[in-house]
């Protein structure tokens, strides 16, 4: 406490009877290790990944000549027209990809969550379904069902479905349990049953974030399927990758225009409809 | 209402008992509220007030102890014997508990859910009409009918606590727990609150028993008060005879400094 500063009426209180204040801990050695084992684990990353400014500067004549075929982009007629025609495809497939993966999810989330599951083992198998369809990547899921249905967008679906449940269940699961629990409480004393306790208490709470959660899955669904047409699944991707193997890199710059203005398109929508209702 | 099991009071709870890690919290606790009895329930923080309140109607499992409902046991929760006899108790919070973006109506009828199927209740547009016009009955008794279409969120907390007021009705209960119902409320709508719930008591021949923590209201309202310390009932008294010693006891600062140590 700064002596200088107690003269005047409104300074701070003498600090004479009260206990000093207590020590800064020192750096412990237990921090010390955690450091040095992150800068080891960015070395060895450094030198698994081949990373070399070097050679990325040595490659530059690659990228000019790549970019000298690429541009000007080829605008013509029918370019644009194929490559708006496969950019619905591609919005198609992330709609679709969302919108029918909520009844999976909407049903794995109330058993995943603390707040409305009817029991531990219900718990466990959901958590354990949502965390494997998380983690198997979507352009996998993608690449298993071209092999089932063939190449094209309904594949494309299939994958945003099964991945989406898994990412979207989980987020939901989570809101729900951040919710008061005194609504739930109120019903369960009434004599309400599990089902009824979620229906009127829990999921009219959570309207607003799952709002929200799906719109930015929405939002990330339809990147994606871009990403799944590299892999066959039908869309704009698809057409992105052929023209690269036909080495009509002017026509590729231009679906990528169009993926942008797609993206931008459905980013901004979503952030409009989300900040409108609050979530 | 009619008496059952004959002379039993409505509710009956004898030697509850419930500890948290070994820090005894209800201490053999008796209560018994009678059909058409508004019993005020007084005591310091701390004392075990809610536990004794939500150990009542399940949402604590206590330690030992009965609760007897018209004289019957009711067995613990979950227990699917018990569900009918458990429908009976009705609980009202300090922090009202509706759903902020449903209407008022659609809170009051959720009250019912205990005894609508699924197919009737999986979404407030499936209630019965007879349900919506019973449920706009309750909101007409505590004075809150116009309000019935407003998001309860919207409505202040005095006439948010008077639709949990009505949810508990629409619940069809005999017994209604209130765990401080008026401890956010500014003095008049508190006063409000209390004397509807003393008039519920009294021209509805419900059991009632309300936490509050202003012995005034207490004194004004209740028929008879129960002051607890440590989680025990050590005052039992008709309200018109409550002494301010009495109500003192509740609350000297010895007391609560003794049991903390001892636990
Ligand atoms: N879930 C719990 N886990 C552990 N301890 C608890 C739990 N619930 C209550 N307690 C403890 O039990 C004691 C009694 O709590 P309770 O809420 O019943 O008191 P109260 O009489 O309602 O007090 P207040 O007037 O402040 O509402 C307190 O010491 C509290 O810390
Ligand atoms: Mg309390």
């Amino acid at each position: 406490m700064s002596r200088a500063a107690t003269s005047a009426g409104a300074g701070p209180l003498p600090g004479g009877a009260a206990p000093a204040p207590p020590r800064r801990r020192p750096v412990s050695a237990a921090t010390a290790a955690v450091a040095v084992l992150v800068v080891a684990a960015h070395v060895l990353a450094w030198r698994g990944t081949e990373f070399s400014p070097v050679a990325l500067l040595q490659g530059w004549r690659g990228m000019a000549d790549f970019l000298e075929q690429a541009l000007p982009p080829d605008l013509s007629a029918g370019v644009l027209l194929t490559g708006a025609r496969a950019a619905l495809v591609t919005l198609a497939i992330g709609l679709l990809g969302t919108t029918l993966s909520v009844p999976s999810a909407l049903v794995l989330a109330l058993l995943a969550a603390r707040t409305t599951t009817p029991n531990r083992w219900a718990y466990q198998a959901a958590r354990s379904v949502l965390s494997f369809l998380r983690a198997v990547p979507d352009v996998v899921f993608a690449l298993v069902f071209v092999t089932a249905v063939g190449l094209g967008p309904f594949a494309g679906v299939l994958a945003l479905i099964f991945h989406n449940t898994g990412v979207m269940g989980k987020l939901w699961a989570e809101a729900m349990e951040e919710i008061d629990l005194g609504p739930r409480d109120a019903l369960r004393v009434s004599g309400a049953s599990g089902t009824q306790v979620a229906a009127h208490a829990v999921l009219p709470s959570v309207v607003p974030q799952f709002v929200g959660l799906l719109l930015y899955r929405f939002d990330v669904n339809v990147r994606s399927s871009l990403v799944l047409g590299l892999v066959g699944a039908g869309g704009i991707g698809f057409l992105v990758n052929q023209s690269i193997k036909l080495f009509r890199f002017g026509e590729m710059v231009t679906h990528l225009m169009l993926v942008m203005v797609l993206v931008v398109a459905v980013d901004q929508l979503s952030a409009h409809v989300r900040r409108r209702i609050g979530a | 209402m009619a008496a059952q099991g004959a002379g039993a009071p409505a509710l009956a709870v004898r030697g509850l008992r419930k500890s948290y890690s070994g820090r005894t919290v209800l201490d053999s606790l008796d209560l018994d509220v009678a059909a058409g009895e508004f019993v005020a329930v007084l005591g310091a923080n701390g004392c075990g007030k809610s536990t004794a309140l939500r150990c009542v109607v399940g949402l604590e499992t206590p330690d030992g102890g009965t609760v007897l409902v018209h004289g019957r046991e009711v067995g613990p929760a979950g227990d699917a014997g018990s569900a009918e006899l458990r429908r009976r108790t009705a609980m009202v919070f300090q922090q009202i508990h509706l759903v902020r973006r449903r209407s008022a109506l659609d809170n009051v009828c959720a009250g019912a859910l205990g005894r609508l199927p699924l197919r009737h209740s999986l979404t407030p547009a499936l209630f019965p009409r007879e349900l919506r016009e019973e449920a706009m009955a309750c909101l007409d008794r505590v004075g809150m009918a116009d309000r019935a279409a407003e998001p309860a969120g919207r409505l202040s907390g005095g006439q948010q606590q008077r639709v949990a007021i009505a949810r508990a009705l629409c619940q069809r209960a005999e017994i209604i727990l209130a765990d401080e119902p008026v401890s956010a409320l500014d003095p008049a709508a508190a006063d409000q609150v209390v004397s509807l719930l003393a008039e519920l008591a009294r021209d509805q021949g419900l059991a009632i028993a309300a936490v509050l923590h202003q012995p005034a209201l207490a004194a004004r309202h209740a028929d008879r008060v129960v002051g607890l310390v440590a989680g025990r009932a050590v005052v039992d008294a008709p309200a018109s005879r409550l002494t301010a010693a009495d109500v003192d006891a509740l609350y000297v600062p010895d007391l609560r400094l003794t049991h903390l140590e001892a636990s």
